[in-house]
């Protein structure tokens, strides 16, 4: 460390992205300042809820043993809605729960993750300012040379954009314009609190057990889904929406995800319980199409969110373990490459390395096959008619089996062109 | 240049306070703060030793929770920290703790004034002060909402139910605060990093000449339950504004409350 407070590295954010950075930085013994505009780590932060482990095996594989999660994922589940009807899907392998924890992922609440995660980049002797927002880069001849907080300046080698989706520090360095509506999503949450014994009994779950399960056909013909996952002692059940499409169907997101609540099949899980957190964020939902051109600056390097690394397949969404991948294959790259100016084009490699930029490739069909609308009214509208048709026992001679499901497409308002046409485009995006 | 002693209590967050069933009250999760009024406190010490040139320190009794607390008050311009660590301190009363803190001011030396809240955001029992200022057998000035030192003396208007009073009191002399006396503001990220670079003292009770049984609180808290407050829910009809304005101020009236 030169002049006074001049850090080695500035971290912008507290969340997985930044503090996965921090602490292998802080680790291998750089000068480290971690920059959180909520009163503590996790504060303001929403996740649906559920991180997939080899990410923290990665970072560092003394972080897992006692890593800060509430249960490990053993039931994966789709559940799909129309009307009041529905149907459930629910993979369940036990051995999820033991074994190889880096096969394994767990459900967990951001305010208690967060802080966990913060706590062990401290240990290692990153300094961690809550409280305080960001509000500028100080830039010199394009190059990022500090930030600015209120009336404060502070230096560094490098700055390390990680706060989140919509980044203002990626905005203030002139990475990205400001944000598109169609790339992001409005997510909203409630964690609503149950004893884990009744948890466990609604859900089918041991101890330690639980349960993700991401939800098709609720938000009433919207791009978007539902989502819920079983921590120890509460439930996180939310919704995600595309914000423009709310707007042309003059619908409130409240209105929707009330209704989701209230749900037959959803309002025995959660009956009794207490909501004790409602929160709404974004999320970005473009995949590799959402991406920054450029993920860095000289001086600067976007991730996490603040670069758009998220994957969401329609069977599970993936932010925090891509944006601790992002914060580990940053670390590597300023502790291997002391030329500042080389230190960019280092992150992408290494990035491509750790195997972040291939996945984000790999799954940009899916986004493709999001965007068909029909996959959010018609496509489960048509599951259930077949499921209807198919479980009908009435005393009536029964159809064929052919004939119903014509019936049901039928019902559904779909064309056999425009599934040909959407069986196609799906079976290219996988 | 001798000290000016800010006291502080780290008390329980009400935000993180919960309410169960049963009206008991659960603070297990809550997290803890330096008592709003006692960020007046601070602030107060570190303008008045910006005007006179003194040293503006703070001082807390708390238990070891309570560490987490010296950063936070030392980000707010204070240039020392003190903290009396013993874990009495959760269940200590006013005089319990004015004991200590006496103790602990007699210990650090050399000050000329110290402030206190006129209550914690907790308790508000309104004692630790003018306790204080007995056990040191110096004067003590309740209810400032301004202060000034001149020469030995310390100006204090001190706000009453029909008016205002201007007392001076012999230097050294504990004031008791009110909130109204400045708007204290959130430290910027230059102060709470070199907040992390000031000196902080730690003593323990015995240090201070004290026993764990000297400490041992009065009175005893059997309950602690929770209040609700019905609401009354009325709704005012009226065909216009002025219809509904009317009504309105009516039901305030018939309150009571204007
Ligand atoms: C509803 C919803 C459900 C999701 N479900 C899942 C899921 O189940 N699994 C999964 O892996 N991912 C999920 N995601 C995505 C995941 O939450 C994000 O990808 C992940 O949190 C990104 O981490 P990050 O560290 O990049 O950003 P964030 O976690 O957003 O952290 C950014 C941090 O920066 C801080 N910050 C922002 N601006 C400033 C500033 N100017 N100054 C200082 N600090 C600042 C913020 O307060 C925040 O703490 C979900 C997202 C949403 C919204």
């Amino acid at each position: 460390m030169g002049e006074e407070n001049q850090f080695d590295a500035v971290v912008v954010g507290a969340g997985p992205a930044g503090l996965a950075c921090a602490y292998l930085l802080a680790k291998a013994g750089k000068a480290v300042l971690i920059i959180e505009r909520g009163d503590a780590p996790g504060a303001k932060n929403v996740t649906g809820g559920r991180i997939y482990a080899y990410a923290l095996n990665l970072l560092d594989q003394e972080l897992l043993e006692d890593a800060a999660w509430e249960r490990k994922v053993s039931h994966e589940e789709i559940m799909i809605i129309d009307g009041k009807r529905s149907i459930t899907i629910d993979y369940h392998d036990p051995s999820l729960t033991e074994g190889d924890q880096s096969i394994q992922s767990y459900t967990v609440l951001r305010a208690v993750f967060d802080q966990w995660m913060a706590g062990k980049a401290e240990e290692v002797g990153a300094m961690l300012v809550c409280g305080i927002r960001v509000d500028d880069l100080i830039q010199r001849e394009g190059r990022v040379v500090g930030v600015i907080a209120g009336e404060d300046e502070i230096y560094a080698e490098m700055v390390i954009a990680a706060d989140g989706v919509n980044s203002i520090m990626a905005q203030k360095a002139g990475l990205i314009s400001d944000l598109k509506k169609e790339t992001v999503g409005v997510g909203v949450k409630e964690v609503i609190e149950l004893p884990a014994k009744t948890i466990e009994e609604r859900f089918k779950l041991s101890q330690n057990e639980g349960s993700a399960r991401m939800i098709l056909g609720c938000t009433q013909g919207i791009h978007g889904g539902g989502f819920l996952y079983t921590n120890r002692e509460s439930i996180s059940l939310g919704c995600v929406f595309m914000p423009q499409e709310i707007v042309q169907h003059g619908q409130q997101v409240h209105d929707i995800f009330q209704e989701l609540k209230m749900h037959p099949a959803i309002y025995p899980l959660i009956q009794d319980g207490k909501t004790v957190e409602y929160s709404a964020h974004l999320v970005s939902e473009a995949g590799l199409r959402g991406m920054p051109a450029q993920l860095y600056k000289e001086g600067l390097l976007l991730v996490g969110d603040s670069a758009g690394l998220v994957i969401n397949t329609g069977y599970s969404i993936r932010g925090m373990d891509l944006a601790i991948l992002s914060g580990i294959a940053a670390a590597r790259a300023i502790l291997g490459e002391n030329d500042r100016s080389k230190i960019g084009p280092a992150y992408l490699a290494e990035m491509e390395k750790i195997c972040l930029l291939p996945t984000m490739r790999l799954s940009d069909g899916y986004t493709q096959l999001l965007d068909i609308p029909r996959i959010y009214s018609n496509y489960p509208q048509l599951a259930i008619g077949v499921m209807q048709r198919l479980y009908k026992v009435d005393g009536q001679i029964p159809q064929n089996l052919k004939k119903q499901v014509m019936e049901a497409i039928d019902e559904s308002g779909l064309t056999l062109w425009q599934m040909i046409k959407d069986g196609f485009k799906g079976v290219r995006s996988i | 240049m001798s000290r000016i002693i800010a006291c502080y209590k780290w008390v329980a967050d009400e935000a993180d306070m919960k309410i169960n069933p049963d009206m008991s009250v659960d603070l297990s999760k809550a997290k803890g703060k330096i008592s709003d009024y006692d960020r007046n406190v601070i602030e107060a010490a570190v303008q008045m030793a910006k005007i006179s040139g003194d040293l503006a320190v703070t001082l807390t009794f708390g238990s070891p929770k309570a560490k987490l607390s010296l950063k936070d008050a030392l980000s707010r311009g204070p240039a020392e920290g003190f903290w009396v660590n013993s874990e009495m301190a959760e269940q200590a009363d006013g005089a319990a703790s004015a004991k200590v803190l006496a103790a602990a001011i007699d210990k650090i030396g050399d000050y000329k004034l110290i402030i206190c809240g006129e209550g914690a955001s907790d308790t508000f029992a309104r004692q630790v002060g003018p306790s204080i200022a007995a056990r040191l057998g110096i004067p003590c000035v309740s209810s400032a909402i301004k202060m000034e030192l001149s020469g030995n003396e310390v100006k204090v208007s001190r706000k009453l139910e029909d008016g205002i009073e201007i007392v001076a009191a012999q230097l050294p002399a504990v004031v008791c605060i009110l909130p109204e006396i400045n708007r204290p503001p959130i430290p910027g990220l230059k102060a709470v990093l070199d907040a992390g670079k000031k000196p902080t003292r730690e003593y323990k009770i015995e240090e201070l000449g004290l026993l764990d049984s000297d400490l041992g609180a009065r009175n005893e808290t059997i309950e602690f339950k929770a209040y609700v407050m019905n609401r009354k829910n009325i709704v005012l009809d009226g065909e216009t504004a002025v219809d509904k304005v009317q009504a309105l101020v009516g039901s305030l009236k018939k309150e009571g409350i204007i």
